[in-house]
């Protein structure tokens, strides 16, 4: 307070001024506590040197209008005055932000430009506060945004039930993926194939350890494996491509082809819940089993027998107890054929 | 026809994700569905808290189990980049593979704030948790753990929270030696620990259990400690020992700006053999709070006063004077008072606060002995456990008596 009233009695001796130029061309002056509450400026003052007269105005970022300077600059001037205690700047900011939501997220990116953090976490805590426990109509009326995603997509995330209709939807859902992406494969012309299931485990330790897929034991590996080797890496491929473009990684192989694009390029954007649960077991302890025959040291050793025996034990507790017909038993292997085979047979299976 | 662009969508993602951050994981995910910009930006949010209320209540348990896992792990799924803060606090989980797989999971993204509080049961922690080496918060709630050989410990981790866990006290020991940058410490619900606690940087440090013998061997930044010591029957244990508790644990904390404690703390810090004068004086020590005080024992009230006339910064005192006798104790002289304390000073003490006082002796004196020596002393506040009046106005009418020094000293007089 007395601050301001020692502005009064000696105006021209205690102010200096910073001068600003919007994006719009417009120069503004405002003084100089104020604007150096914005670090920017503070930045822009200190190491350029710039703003001291009209015609060395900063320059300030796009995003900054004159409407919303001078509603920062109203900010600023409240609150770098260090006599104010917190409650009352509490009370200057719940007041502050009571605009409407369209100047308050044009506030937010100014502010943010002007990387005035305060003020941002203000308005981004409004923002929240405006968002939270309203419908996704509500909230595209809020904040005009165009419902542009269709049925399907908007089914997708995460559902706490999952109604036997909804699967079934999903499941369609997917066949017609598959088929969009197994057309848009034939575009490539890369040859598709139907089933997967007798995909043998070794294949995909192979892929995984980035060896040549013919070098894989001959008696695991049929003729129609064999022929399978070609196609399976070109799908892969195909679909680490496609998924960029497209949403949904589904292929012709929904399993393991999956799993291996995960391992490979770290897709996040699956939507496949149901078969992806039973799918991240697997093949992730497969993973770890292909280095367990290599030369590692005795700590890492370790490490990896701890977790293969975490696995065991967790396996052999309490899988009884899962509920579900979503959740499966584990199977060892990816064959469809139903033979399971145990981790460190798969594991041998690679010398 | 309709209207502007919409106008958040574009706002940068820095912002964005600080609006996400502030809202429930639940909404947050919700907002996939607004517009198809809005489709992935709650996918790169680094800090992800689950609790059962992220799914939708219901009165069977294990529904809310399934779908509370399903909802995790199809969060985890989907999630795309590094993963810096995961809490999850719930007691519809216990042991369940799925936690399991999620620590591996996070182990494998760079997580560095693990907050774990499940059920009652016997979870295990999988070994994957030690090898997410980037940790720099472990908070941990009813589970086992039992780290590997060669585990050294987190050499970034800063704070430490340990409730209910099954645990060999070596491995807490060299768990924390093992934690050079550790600030805050906190142990809860231990049976019979015996601990020695070396962590340099240590700042904030919390006790809670039934501990043995605690040994501050090297905290010398310790700020504030918060102590609830339950005792084992066999006190006998404690008499043998013959090193001053009081010096064993406080004498290392010249920093120490905060000490509170409860149930029987100063009953532990007052077993031993009393070496006279502290070693150490407070110097930042501006608050006591020290509860079931038992002031019929002439040792409990010894400690009290070291520590007071030990703090020339005192600043506010506050005794609670229920004791909670193991055995009861014939009440001891209070002839300490007639020593050299009345030589010291509190010149900072302002306020006092004494509950549960019943009016014997040893109580009476000490707060004479506070009158006696805070000359800036404020307000008093005594509140009495006596329920017969008379016996509680002779007590009222007793302190008021005491000289004053402070010429602003008040009394309070509280019901209990």
């Amino acid at each position: 307070m007395s601050e301001s009233d020692m502005a009064i009695t000696k105006p021209e001796m205690m102010k200096s001024y910073i001068w600003l130029e919007t994006a719009d061309g417009s120069i503004q002056q405002v003084e100089q506590e104020v604007a150096m509450f914005c670090p920017m400026i503070c930045q822009e003052i200190l190491q350029k040197g710039v703003g001291s007269s009209k015609n060395h105005a900063i320059s300030l970022p796009q995003r900054v209008n004159p409407a919303m300077l001078s509603l920062i600059f109203d900010y600023c001037r409240f609150h770098q005055l260090p006599g104010r205690s917190n409650k009352e700047r509490k009370i200057y900011d719940e007041k502050f932000i009571r605009m409407d939501t369209k100047r308050l997220c044009e506030l937010t990116s100014a502010a943010d430009s002007l990387q005035l953090k305060p003020l941002v976490d203000l308005t981004s805590r409004a923002l929240a506060r405006i968002i939270e426990g309203k419908t996704p109509e509500e909230i595209r009326e809020i904040f005009h945004l165009p419902d542009d995603l269709t049925e399907e997509e908007k089914l997708e995330p995460l559902k706490n039930t999952m109604d036997d209709p909804r699967i079934r939807l999903l499941n369609r859902l997917y066949a017609k993926k598959r088929k969009e992406l197994k057309d848009r494969e034939k575009l490539k012309s890369i040859e598709v194939e139907e089933h997967v299931d007798e995909r043998s485990v070794d294949d995909l330790c192979s892929f995984i350890n980035g060896r040549d897929p013919k070098v894989v034991k001959p008696s695991k590996s049929k003729k129609k494996n064999k022929k399978r080797k070609e196609p399976k890496n070109g799908i892969s491929n195909g679909t680490c491509e496609a998924s960029k473009k497209d949403s949904h990684n589904l292929d012709s192989k929904p399993q393991s082809a999956e799993v291996v694009d995960k391992t490979a390029s770290s897709l996040g954007d699956v939507s496949n819940l149901l078969s992806m649960e039973d799918d991240i077991f697997t093949p992730k302890t497969e993973f770890e089993d292909g280095y367990i025959d290599d030369e590692i040291d005795p700590a890492l050793k370790e490490m990896l027998d701890r977790e293969v025996e975490d696995f065991a034990r967790r396996l052999n507790s309490s899988w009884v107890l899962s509920i579900g017909q979503e959740r499966q038993p584990v199977h060892f292997s990816i064959n469809g054929n139903g033979n399971t085979r145990r981790l460190t047979g798969s594991a041998a299976g690679h010398k | 026809m309709g209207e502007s662009t919409d106008f958040i969508s574009d706002l940068p993602q820095s912002i964005i994700e600080n609006i996400l951050t502030r809202l429930s994981i639940r909404d947050a995910i919700r907002t996939s569905v607004l517009s198809s910009k809005w489709r992935y930006k709650w996918s790169t949010l680094t800090d992800l808290v689950f609790d059962e209320k992220c799914v939708s209540p219901s009165n069977d348990r294990s529904v809310v189990e399934t779908s509370l896992v399903r909802f995790i792990t199809g969060v985890l799924l989907l999630h795309q980049g590094p993963i810096h803060k995961f809490q999850l606090s719930t007691s519809f989980l216990q042991c369940r593979p799925d936690v399991d797989q999620w620590l591996l999971f996070l182990s494998r993204n760079g997580i560095k704030e693990l907050v774990l509080e499940l059920g009652e049961g016997e979870f295990r922690v999988p070994s994957c948790l030690f090898s997410c080496l980037k940790l720099t918060r472990l908070d941990l709630c009813h589970c086992e753990f039992d780290p590997p050989r060669y585990f050294k410990g987190f050499s970034y981790l800063k704070s430490l929270n340990l409730h209910q866990i099954l645990v060999a006290p070596e491995v807490i020991e060299s768990l924390i030696s093992g934690c050079p940058l550790l600030e805050f410490l906190s142990l809860s619900y231990f049976d019979s620990l015996v601990l020695s606690i070396s962590a340099p940087n240590l700042m904030y440090l919390s006790l809670d259990g039934e501990f043995k013998d605690i040994f501050l061997e090297n905290t010398p930044k310790l700020v504030a400690i918060s102590v609830s010591m339950y005792m084992h029957e066999d006190v006998m244990d404690f008499e043998q020992s013959s090193d001053y508790s009081l010096v064993k644990f406080l004498g290392g904390v010249p920093l120490l700006e905060k000490l509170v404690g409860y149930i029987y703390f100063t009953k532990y810090l007052s077993i031993g053999d009393d070496p006279g004068r502290l070693p150490i004086t407070y110097i930042h020590l501006k608050t006591i709070e020290l509860y079931q005080v038992s002031f019929e024992d002439a040792n409990e009230v010894l400690v009290l006063l070291r520590l007071v006339t030990h703090s020339p910064n005192l600043k506010d005192l506050k005794v609670s004077a229920s004791p909670i006798q193991l055995f009861p104790l014939e009440e001891e002289g209070f002839d300490l008072f007639d020593r050299e304390y009345f030589d010291y000073k509190l010149p900072r003490l302002e306020t006092v606060k004494m509950t549960d006082v019943s009016g014997i002796r040893n109580e009476l004196e000490f707060i004479r002995f506070l009158l006696g020596t805070s000359p800036v002393l404020e307000t008093i506040i005594v509140t009495s456990s006596l329920s017969d009046k008379d016996a509680k106005m002779d007590m009222v009418v007793e302190l008021l008596r005491y000289p004053r020094i402070s010429p602003r000293a008040q009394f309070i007089f509280l019901q209990d």
